[in-house]
């Protein structure tokens, strides 16, 4: 379904993706790791059209990624989280997703609105402004929230769970697991948490230094020699 | 909602009702009051734009003199109905915005910068195209507004309704399109552009769509005013007055709220015509801007939310 070749990408002197591949099946559930400063973020953003490559090439279901602009990319069915949640503001929780669906689904189903807003537990904030009304757990619900609302097929989740507390992180984990298995999407999962990534993927892929370094199940990941060293090398707390 | 219906309800009863009622017959006063609301229709308009589209706008006296002009010239060379030739006027000046387009793509100042120069190139067009309007020269007896079931609009109180009227219609059309899916998206776009795109909406084409329609709304009130006053030449249709107050009543009144640049142009412009101008005959604009200096230290946001506060009602998003 998404097809990435050889992209590059560089911010100046500094190269933040080199030569990148991937792939990614419908329904497929990947995690995306690696040490701060990989890459990672940099790559959902050459996805969703926030930042351009300077070489390679990107399809999704065939279509060429690198001609259409940001919108249109969502149109398509590409949608994704922001590390640092971005609720659109002068607006409320509700609103935040009448305008993901409006533009991103192309359609009105305020039954649908009032089914996501369950799914994410943001059902007794709806009315909340959404910029300052939110904790920070709520923040990366809504950011899921505003993501599935664009009815997407493709969805990439940038440290949805980094900063929550054990129970919140668990809860989270069960409604990306529901919402994979009901909506039948594909995902991609960037998190520094190993746990995390074994509990949910089949599949991970490694960049480390703008490089992918290894693309195995978790399990084979993390027994991975050079992975672990990318890893310990990696600032604390990550 | 309540609250809002008897505001609106009250507010029709007192401009359709009252003020004609008040006024109707002291000719200076409500001819005062249709200019007022001449540059309250502006206002309107730069506040769609600049609270929706996020753009500052310092081209508006270029809608407003195109929109004349088409009008007039409609009217005078081709025989076209006032009313009719008014609309006309009005998609002129949405054409010409198209010749502006370009510069959405532009941030702030340069935006201004940009629609500055733009509406500086009228003025020359009207005053050296002299074959179609006569450079300037101007255009005498432009016709009035006609006489509709025995109502003269052409009189000073038939234009007070005729002028009240678009300025309704284009604050009507501002809430309604505020707080639809659009306006939503459009205020999302001021602080979250990125987010908001990343969702699928057009940031550009929205802010054209309020470039169009605020291009539109002037161009109409320009051409009501060019049948109103029946004269036009090209330093007053492109005058910066017609950038300048409407700007003015938008930030005193508060350009971040529909009813803002109403009030604030009716406060601006009566205040200026039946006070500071007897206090200080010349030079009153001088107090003029001291108003608008004192009104944003006291309330940045502008006289309505401040009203707003001391009634004290609570601020909700995009409501
Ligand atoms: N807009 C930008 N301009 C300049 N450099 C950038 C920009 N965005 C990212 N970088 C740099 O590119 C590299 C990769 O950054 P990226 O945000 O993709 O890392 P990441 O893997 O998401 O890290 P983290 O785990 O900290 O989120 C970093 O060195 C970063 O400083
Ligand atoms: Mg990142």
């Amino acid at each position: 379904m998404l097809r990435l070749e050889n992209i590059t990408v560089g911010f100046g002197g500094l190269t933040a993706l080199a030569n990148v591949t991937l792939e990614v099946g419908a329904r497929e559930l990947v995690g995306l790791v690696g040490p701060n400063g990989a890459g990672k973020t940099t790559l959902f953003n050459v996805i969703s059209g926030l930042a351009r490559p300077k070489a390679g090439t990107a399809s999704f279901n065939s279509v060429n990624l690198l001609r259409k602009p940001v919108q249109a990319r969502a149109r398509i069915g590409i949608a994704r989280t922001f590390q640092i949640p971005q609720p659109l503001h002068e607006l409320t929780v509700r609103q935040n997703l009448i305008v993901a669906q409006t533009f991103g689904a192309g359609h009105r189903n305020a039954r649908r609105i009032d089914e996501i807003l369950d799914f994410i537990g943001l059902k007794r904030k709806a009315e909340e402004n959404a910029a300052d009304g939110l904790a920070l757990s709520e923040h990366k619900a809504l950011e899921v929230g505003k993501a599935l609302a664009t009815e997407p097929k493709l969805i990439l989740l940038d440290e949805v769970l980094a900063g929550l507390e054990t129970a919140g992180k668990r809860q989270f984990m069960q409604t990306l697991k529901r919402m994979h298995q009901e909506a039948g999407l594909a995902i991609i999962i960037i998190e520094h948490d190993i746990e995390t990534i074994l509990a949910l993927c089949q599949r991970a892929v490694v960049l480390d230094f703008g490089k992918v370094i290894a693309d195995q199940t978790p399990e084979e990941i993390f027994r991975n020699p050079a992975v672990m060293r990318s890893y310990t090398g990696a600032t604390p707390g990550a | 909602m309540q609250q809002r219906t008897i505001i609106t309800i009250g507010f029709v009863v007192l401009f359709y009702g009252a003020v004609p009622a008040a006024f109707g017959s002291t000719d200076y006063v409500i001819s005062s009051i249709v200019a007022a609301l001449t540059i309250a229709g502006t206002a309107v308009a730069w506040a769609l734009l600049g609270n929706l589209g996020g753009m500052v706008s310092f081209g508006h006296a270029a809608f407003f003199g195109v929109g004349a002009y088409v009008s007039a010239l409609l009217t005078m060379n081709a025989g076209w109905p006032v009313f009719a030739a008014i609309i006309a006027g009005g998609a002129g000046a949405s054409i010409a915005s198209v010749a502006i387009m370009p510069a959405l793509r532009l941030r702030g100042p340069y935006f201004a910068l940009a629609v500055l120069a733009y509406a500086g190139i009228f003025r020359i067009l009207a005053t050296e195209m002299e074959g179609i309007t006569r450079g300037a020269a101007g255009l005498l007896s432009i016709p009035r507004l006609p006489t509709i079931l025995g109502f003269d609009l052409g009189t000073n109180i038939g234009s007070y309704y005729v002028i009240l009227t678009i300025v309704l219609a284009a604050m009507a059309a501002y809430a309604w399109i505020r707080r639809s899916e659009i306006g939503f998206a459009l205020l999302a776009m001021h602080e979250t552009e990125d987010a908001t795109r990343i969702l699928g909406v057009p940031s550009t084409r929205l802010k054209a769509m309020m470039l169009v329609l605020s291009a539109f709304i002037t161009g109409i009130v320009g051409a009501f005013n060019a049948h109103h006053i029946s004269f036009l030449d090209p330093d007053y249709a492109f005058s910066g007055v017609w950038t300048v107050l409407p700007i003015v009543a938008a930030i005193f009144g508060g350009f971040r709220t529909v009813s803002g640049p109403f009030i604030g142009a009716l406060a601006i412009y009566l205040l200026d015509q039946f006070v500071f101008k007897s206090l200080l005959p010349t030079g009153h604009q001088i107090i003029l801007g001291a108003a608008l200096g004192t009104m944003i230290l006291l309330s940045p946001d502008g006289l309505v939310p401040l009203l707003g506060r001391g009634l004290g009602k609570k601020r909700h998003a995009a409501t």
